[in-house]
């Protein structure tokens, strides 16, 4: 489509200051490196949602992409809703916003995303999301200057942060599996003991039938 | 001096560790065409992911279609295909770096909901780094490992979203169970009592009395 090859036209000018900004870690100038691009419908809202286990630090950061008019960049609002309900994270007319929390409930978490009805105009618009759970959302940078580690073994605490949080993935789905498996054998236990009860209500209606046609007929003298 | 030039290089593989660990996970719905865009830097990275179409709310269950993915080059051809899938894993080469765009298409009127997991994943070569400078092989195998990290934490998503969308399945089997079977017991009974109804109005005096 077009729109992916006007942002590779103009990604391959920015690739080379992107590299340098990588390398010299200055990422907020121009976070385009770590996010997802989503595309909001001139009317309607676009959600991301993820399902997330309590305890989990969320970071979540969204800023408006517009190469057409940089000086007039169009607004946005933004609302993440945690499983219950709970509003989080609320943004109205901002061009970009930075959410942090940590979950509390197990369940899905909700980020939407509207235009504002400042800027009428049918086109879409480009949102770059940059949403972090968990072990990514850690700032290793702190933890590397509180523990004096740097280099080799600052990665290979960060591996070792990984292999944990794998473990825990682990575990947390055997947990599922094991919800899931006591529903299914309840649901197969249900289905034998619904399908007898079945033929026993069909017998007991058919046997009521009989009982009661043939009072029926007694007392009108047919039989 | 040798000293100051390892940690050099070992900061920038930080630094390049830091740079090219790419991951999305999220679930968009989908209700016609929704696409995702990635930044992809280097050339010849591998783009590894899955998706699961999760809320599948159909009805008979052997003739949903299922949905298209489709991956576009910065250039606008399509890089990668998947057609009438219900959630799958797909891998490829970059062809080259740029935008990418990945879209997920419903043919369906009912909009489904796809939980997807995408990953840029890139070891470090020669052709990353300025000409007077070489390769640390440390930087290289942890690059490895961490790309085969991500793997496994991939297949956990892959994994974790089919959980989901085999667990909405058992909900409805639970649901349709209990709501088929009392509907069919209270038709059950209903039925015999218009059939008791019918066949007393046939024997009564007002309807010809002779007739039966």
């Amino acid at each position: 489509m077009n729109k992916g090859m006007v942002f590779g036209g103009r990604a391959a000018c920015f690739l080379p200051i992107i590299l340098v900004l990588c390398l010299t870690r200055n990422s907020n100038i121009l976070p385009v490196a770590e996010a997802i691009w989503l595309t909001i419908p001139s009317s309607g809202t676009k959600c991301v949602s993820e399902e997330i286990q309590s305890n989990v630090v969320v970071l979540g950061d969204y800023y408006v992409i517009d190469e057409n008019n940089p000086d007039h960049i169009p607004t946005i609002s933004a609302r993440v809703t945690s499983p219950f309900g709970n509003n989080l994270h609320h943004n109205e007319n901002a061009t970009h916003g930075q959410f942090a929390f940590t979950t509390s409930e197990s369940g899905n978490y909700l980020a939407c995303f509207w235009k504002d009805g400042s800027h009428q105009k049918d086109s879409e618009l480009t949102l770059g999301v940059d949403w972090k759970t968990g072990i990514a959302a850690k700032d290793w940078e702190s933890v590397a200057k509180k523990e004096k580690i740097e280099g080799v073994e600052l990665v290979l605490r960060r591996l070792q942060g990984i292999v944990e949080t794998i473990c825990g993935n682990l575990i947390y789905l055997r947990d599922r599996e094991a919800d899931m498996r006591e529903v299914s054998e309840a649901t197969n236990a249900r289905v034998a003991w619904f399908s007898i009860m079945s033929l026993g209500v069909c017998i007991a209606v058919s046997v009521l039938q009989i009982w009661y046609l043939k009072r029926y007929f007694v007392k009108k003298k047919l039989i | 001096m040798a000293k100051i030039w390892g940690k050099m290089w070992a900061l920038m593989g930080l630094l390049l560790f830091n740079s090219v660990c790419n991951v999305s996970s999220l679930s968009v719905n989908v209700n016609n065409i929704e696409c995702v865009y990635e930044y992809v830097l280097y050339e010849g990275d591998t783009i590894s992911g899955n998706f699961v179409v999760v809320d599948h709310d159909i009805f008979w269950g052997s003739d949903h279609p299922g949905i298209d993915f489709t991956v576009a080059s910065p250039a606008g051809n399509t890089v990668h295909e998947l057609k009438g899938t219900s959630g799958d894993k797909f891998e490829f080469k970059a062809p080259r770096s740029g935008m990418y765009k990945f879209c997920f298409h419903n043919p369906h009127s009912a909009p489904e909901t796809v939980s997807f997991h995408i990953h840029i994943g890139h070891i470090p070569t020669e052709h990353d780094l300025a000409k007077d400078e070489h390769l640390d092989p440390i930087n290289v195998k942890i690059a490895e490992l961490r790309e085969a990290l991500e793997s496994v934490t991939a297949e956990q998503k892959y994994l974790k979203a089919r959980d989901t969308r085999h667990r909405h399945t058992n909900e409805s089997t639970r649901k349709r169970v209990i709501g088929y079977t009392v509907g069919e017991y209270i038709l059950l009974t209903l039925v015999s009592a218009l059939q008791v109804i019918y066949i007393r109005q046939l024997f009564s005096k007002s309807v010809a009395y002779n007739r039966v």
